[in-house]
């Protein structure tokens, strides 16, 4: 069987990256596909008490980096669809691609209220990463929404920053007894099970949320909410798998399901890590049995193509260093931070104006005609990535 | 960083705590960004407070850029 990766993993985060390093480094031919960035959840954590691994960044940047050593290739496109088969087909920005082993590590979709207006208010008090938005909301009262160990976690984090937490459990929660112990322990947080949120309030901004508890319904003044719920697993990511309540991906029909995205998965790192480990070698065991004891080793896997060993040099540019620009993220305060670093260096140059472009938010990739834009206007350009 | 990749001088405004993130990116991206890094956070700065970062990461970001267009 002739295919384009003896193993494609969907979802370079945890699980993904596991998974992908584990094939790897039994000679497979392997690629991840991810969306965004390497890492998925772990990017929102500053802090792991469940793993010695430090930062979530620090951590991702650990597994990534052992998948690259492992011979990984990691492939920046959103995989839409996976039609199961031998070989099975993926359908990618990039193109259709073929691989003998599918790994789906997708994880879930970020949390939801399901409410009205909500979409408008997001990055404006709404919020799913307490690491990278808790600063935001120092000295403020927040809301986070949400029953499991994610939850609780990002309530903790934001403690550290809030007046005042208030976790609203639709139900009963679901997280551990050490997590629970940590909450009650935090003076700052407030614990409110049976709790829906039923409303948001605020124009632009958020200002506050309504909650109904078995006492009736009140309105609770808060600048942030960090919802939980409603995440979805990757369901319909897969041609025929099957799929929990939740969305989460049933195994079946050869395609293998690693992390949170699987059916039944425990939240947790050291979980997520073993489901991976799992998941590559049973990739490593189906093409094996497959192939036989003959194994037919590419002499070129691990090479980079040609195209990846250097800068591309832009061929149309006409640019300047009089073209100058600043691109931001949008992210709270980054155009700020970027328009006072550029006037620093329009007067050290002399510059008579900056060009400007914005990404529409953080978590969505560069907009490839704003790059093109860029680049053949351009000479140089300050730009806000992380923060 | 596909910036860069064109031949664009395009310095990365980074946090401390973004920054093994974006060197991750890079290293799978194939490529050597120029990094500005900041301390975490950004969000949430008073003016005095962000003023502040501008002031901290202004030198390093005229040397790089001057050292950029030195070499050019």
């Amino acid at each position: 069987m002739s295919t384009d990766w003896d193993v494609a993993v969907v979802g370079a985060g945890t699980a993904g990256l596991v998974a992908a390093q584990v094939a790897a480094e039994r000679g497979l031919r392997v690629v991840a596909y991810e969306r965004l960035s390497p890492g998925g959840q772990l990017v929102n954590l500053t802090t792991l008490h469940d793993h010695p691994g430090g930062t979530g960044p620090e951590l991702m940047s650990a597994l990534t980096a052992a998948a690259e050593e492992a011979g990984v290739r990691i492939a920046y496109a959103e995989v839409t669809r996976v039609h199961p088969g031998g070989p099975a087909r993926l359908e990618t920005g990039d193109g259709e691609v073929t691989a003998g082993a599918v790994v789906v590590a997708a994880g879930l979709s970020a949390g939801r209220l399901g409410l009205p207006g909500e979409e408008a208010l997001v990055g404006r008090g709404i919020s799913t990463c307490a690491g990278c938005d808790g600063p935001l909301f120092r000295g403020r009262a927040v809301a986070v929404v949400g029953d499991d160990e994610w939850t609780a976690e990002e309530a903790l984090e934001l403690a550290g920053f809030a007046a005042a937490v208030t976790v609203l459990v639709p139900g009963e929660p679901r997280w551990s007894a050490a997590r629970a112990a940590r909450l009650a322990a935090d003076g700052r947080v407030d614990v409110v099970t049976g709790a829906a949120v039923t409303a948001l309030r605020g124009e632009g901004v958020l200002s506050g949320v309504v909650v109904r508890t078995a006492d009736g319904e009140r309105e609770l003044a808060v600048a942030g909410v960090f919802p939980f719920v409603d995440r979805r697993g990757p369901e319909g990511l897969v041609a025929g798998l099957a799929a929990d309540a939740e969305g989460r991906l049933v195994p079946g029909d050869g395609v293998l399901v690693a992390g949170d995205a699987r059916a039944g998965a425990e939240q947790s790192l050291a979980a997520a890590e073993a489901d991976g480990r799992a998941a590559g070698e049973a990739a490593v065991a189906a093409l094996a049995a497959t192939a036989g004891s003959l194994r037919i080793v590419d002499p070129t896997h691990g090479v980079l193509p040609e195209g990846d060993a250097g800068p591309v040099e832009a061929t149309d540019s006409t640019a300047t260093w009089a073209d100058v620009a600043l691109f931001t993220n949008s992210k709270p305060n980054a155009t700020e931070l970027l328009r006072g670093l550029g006037e620093r260096l329009q007067a050290h140059w002399e510059l008579p104006e900056l060009g400007f472009a914005a990404k529409e938010s953080a978590s969505v990739a560069a907009d490839p005609d704003q790059i093109d834009w860029l680049s053949q206007r351009f000479k140089m350009v300050l730009v806000a990535v992380g923060d | 960083m596909e910036l860069e990749r064109r031949g664009v001088v395009a310095p990365l405004v980074v946090t401390e705590t973004f920054l093994p993130l974006v060197q991750a990116q890079a290293q799978a991206r194939r490529v050597q960004p120029r990094l500005l890094v900041v301390p975490h956070p950004v969000g949430g700065l008073t003016g005095t407070e962000l003023a502040g970062r501008i002031e901290g990461a202004a030198a390093e970001l005229l040397r790089m850029a001057d050292e950029a267009r030195g070499q050019s």
